[in-house]
């Protein structure tokens, strides 16, 4: 009897998957006989509005130990409010034919600081003439969904596609809520009158040929679950996977591809924050991930955000196809800790682009 | 006070009878342990109480170094610095408070003292959060510098847990007969102490040397280990070692002591119970890895949350703890009422008990621990250890047996 036969047999009639069953978080991570197949696209150019959710390491840390550590729900911290940025990306998706359509992946946290970057890229110009018709929200953290005011003023009814495990304060903000009497919490005096789709697990939701995003529920901290990531296939080269903070975890995203995507193997690269060690302190656990990601051979990793300029930094040391940024993000009127800090240059900052 | 200069502990000698029938007994005892871990959770560590230990790592390496100091107080100095006589005869209430009071004062002096104030600011740096935010540069903030300490004196814990075990209970009484209390203690504890760092030094050290960047290598060598556990994380050994010292618990719990039992002469009984519970702790460690790849697919290296193998180490000993905490209160709250049946039949019922209603307390803390305990949702939720609740759990049992006689439902047989 083969061991896994064997299991099946004797875990059906344990206790065990009556826990998978009720808690409803584990992961179903089984192969589809069937492969998804969503199509290709021509090319895929990533513009990093904003990877600096926070300017400052240890004021962030201090704000959330004050209000009872990284479980405290993310509505009852008071933050810094000076501290405040956020973290936006430009997706824009070149098809098989040539033409070429713009997605907004998250909308950042300040008002200040998202109304200061979208001008400055002409961001809010592309939502106003719907250059630019649908939001990605890829989860509802502080960091990527509390400036939600900035995007709606210009473009109230955009397309949303918001996870369906949000905070129930997140879903109240679309409708126009007002936080903010906490410090550095949220308001929204534009209420969202475009279409909503909140994404589930399990479902895969088709943007166009060779994109499309998944939702994960997975776990983050201050209380918040899920994300959706962002899917694209490149033809003669591979998927490429776009995320917000990609709290799954970038394996998760790879093995979720070679199990459920036809020609799943061919992982060509990826964009976005990683969420491997966003305060920059390490964990053995993150040089498995580097042996781990090095192993299913891509071509461009471009990271930043929540990733950890030590992981990155690390990372490139090991081998990994890690792609350098500019020093673009140093004319903003704002620059984050690893800019203060001189660090070597292995995050796409803000203003860079990637092309895959 | 005084030593007490008795030839058996005291926990073996005394006899409890309940108050009342076994099961009303039982039921009151379980009535009020559900009540004193409600309020010790929400006052002491629930995110929503009000000093918020459970970060989780700082709040485990409280509960299970008090585990451990309780154990000692127990079966290590035989309840020294206070008379038999205020043992067999005081309130079991205030005897309650007083050797509570007493595992308080050793943790804050042991822990909190020498480890944390002398060692981490005059010899390791990972002990002390504030010595790793001095000297530490970049990442090393208020939030992870007190994680990363947390985690080291939890990791120190363990080799002291598997060490003090096989001590207390392989050895007992037959390595220092001559010495009174606190004379033997101190030997017993001394010798468990030298052990204990040497394996922490071996099996720990290195993950905590890995902890920084860059790998501390000169002071601890890159993790050994990765080869055979597939991972960095020391939680490798952390799962074996601990599901070794569950498995010891479970053998004292579910089946009068066997295998332990079977062999009486030294050195022999000692080498039986090392051996024996590492084979066991392996077994059960390694039985939770097959169901877990069955639940969750293979893990593979880098794999994240569910899928890490680091993380499953860590569960084993979760699940196991979860069969524990119903094995203990199966044991001393009910345990009279299978004395009705035979040995094997009884040790057997008494396992299938513990491991449906431990699977069930399992559904059942994931699936309403978030409303009744403010612990984040999710099995394997990086911020959520359950572990650490479990040990509380185990602390409020053991101080209810060993320091409390079995108050209200039981009593000491006069």
């Amino acid at each position: 009897m083969k061991r896994r036969d064997f299991l099946k047999g004797m875990v059906a009639t344990g206790a065990g998957v009556a826990i998978s069953g009720g808690v409803g978080t584990l992961s179903k991570a089984h192969a589809k006989s069937k492969l998804e197949d969503f199509g290709e696209i021509k090319s895929l150019k990533v513009h990093c509005i904003s990877e600096t959710s926070w300017f400052d390491n240890p004021t962030l840390g201090a704000d959330i130990k004050a209000a009872g550590g990284i479980n405290t729900n993310q509505y009852d911290v008071a933050y810094n409010e000076e501290n405040l940025g956020g973290y936006a990306a430009l997706v824009e998706v070149e098809a098989l034919d040539g033409k070429k359509t713009k997605y907004l992946l998250d909308t950042g946290w300040s008002n200040d600081w998202m109304d200061y970057v979208f001008e400055k890229d002409g961001i809010d110009k592309m939502l106003q003439s719907k250059e630019i018709d649908t939001l990605i929200i890829s989860h509802d953290h502080i960091d990527h969904y509390f400036a939600l005011e900035s995007t709606l003023k210009h473009q109230p009814d955009i397309k949303i596609y918001f996870p369906g495990t949000s905070m129930k304060k997140s879903f109240e903000l679309l409708k126009g809520a007002d936080f903010s009497a906490t410090p550095g919490c949220p308001k929204n005096s534009v209420p969202h009158t475009g279409e909503l789709i909140v994404t589930e697990t399990n479902k895969l939701y088709k943007l166009q040929e060779g994109a499309a995003i998944v939702f994960f529920d997975a776990p983050a901290t201050l209380q918040v679950r899920g994300e959706n990531v962002m899917y694209f296939k490149i033809k003669d080269k591979g998927y490429v996977t776009v995320t917000g903070c990609c709290h799954p975890g970038i394996m998760t995203l790879i093995n979720h591809a070679r199990r459920n995507f036809k020609d799943g193997n061919n992982n060509y690269g990826c964009y976005g924050g990683l969420h491997i060690s966003p305060f920059e302190n390490w964990d053995p656990k993150m040089d498995d991930l580097i042996q781990g990601v090095k192993a299913m051979n891509m071509t461009k990793i471009g990271c930043n955000h929540c990733t950890g300029w030590i992981w990155a930094e690390k990372a490139a040391q090991m081998g990994l196809p890690i792609v350098n940024g500019t020093n673009k993000n140093l004319s903003y009127k704002k620059t984050g800790t690893l800019a203060q800090a001189k660090t070597s240059n292995v995050y796409l900052g803000n203003g860079d682009d990637i092309v895959f | 006070m005084s030593s007490n200069n008795a030839t058996e502990n005291w926990i073996a000698t005394r006899e409890l009878s309940p108050r009342w029938s076994v099961g009303l007994s039982g039921l009151a005892n379980l009535v009020v342990h559900v009540i004193a871990v409600f309020v010790i959770w929400w006052i002491f560590f629930s995110n929503a109480g009000i000093f918020k230990l459970y970060t989780p790592l700082l709040g485990f390496s409280l509960v299970i170094w008090t585990l451990l100091i309780i154990l000692w107080q127990a079966e290590l100095f035989d309840f020294w610095p206070f008379s038999r006589g205020f043992i067999r005869d005081g309130n079991p209430l205030a005897k309650g408070a007083a050797l509570t009071g007493v595992t308080i004062a050793v943790y804050l002096i042991l822990i909190i003292g020498l480890v944390f104030f002398f060692l981490g600011k005059y010899g390791v740096t990972y002990f002390n959060w504030n010595s790793l935010m001095l000297y530490g540069e970049f990442g090393q903030d208020p939030t992870s510098t007190r994680e990363t300490a947390s985690w080291a004196m939890l990791s120190l814990s363990v080799p002291f847990f598997l060490i003090s075990t096989w001590f207390m209970f392989g050895v007992g009484k037959d390595l220092f007969p001559e010495l009174n209390q606190p004379r033997r203690g101190i030997a017993m504890w001394g010798l468990i102490a030298v052990i204990s760092i040497i394996l922490y030094l071996v099996f720990f050290h290195p993950h905590i040397g890995s902890m920084f960047y860059p790998q501390q290598i000169y002071t601890a060598v890159p993790p050994w280990w990765q080869g055979i556990a597939q991972t960095n994380s020391a939680e490798f050994s952390l799962g074996i070692l601990f599901c070794s010292v569950v498995g010891i618990f479970y053998a004292f719990h579910l089946w009068d002591g066997w295998p332990f039992t079977i062999v009486k002469k030294q050195p022999w009984r000692f080498i039986f119970f090392a051996v024996v519970s590492l084979v066991f702790g392996y077994i059960i460690f390694r039985l939770q890895l097959f169901i877990f790849d069955y639940l969750w697919y293979e893990a593979y290296i880098g794999g994240q949350n569910e899928a890490n193998f680091g993380w499953r180490y860590s569960h084993t000993v979760t699940m196991a703890n979860f069969v524990l905490v119903i094995a203990i209160i199966q044991n001393t709250f009910f345990g009279q009422a299978y004395t009705r049946f035979p040995g094997i039949l009884r040790g057997i019922i008494k396992t299938v008990v513990a491991i449906v209603v431990g699977m069930l307390f399992a559904w059942a803390y994931y699936r309403f621990g978030p409303a009744l305990l403010g612990v984040t949702q999710g099995v394997s939720h990086p911020s959520e250890n359950a572990a650490a609740f479990l040990i509380m759990v185990i602390n409020l049992l053991l101080i209810q047996d060993f320091f409390m006689d079995g108050w209200p439902g039981y009593k000491l047989k006069r």
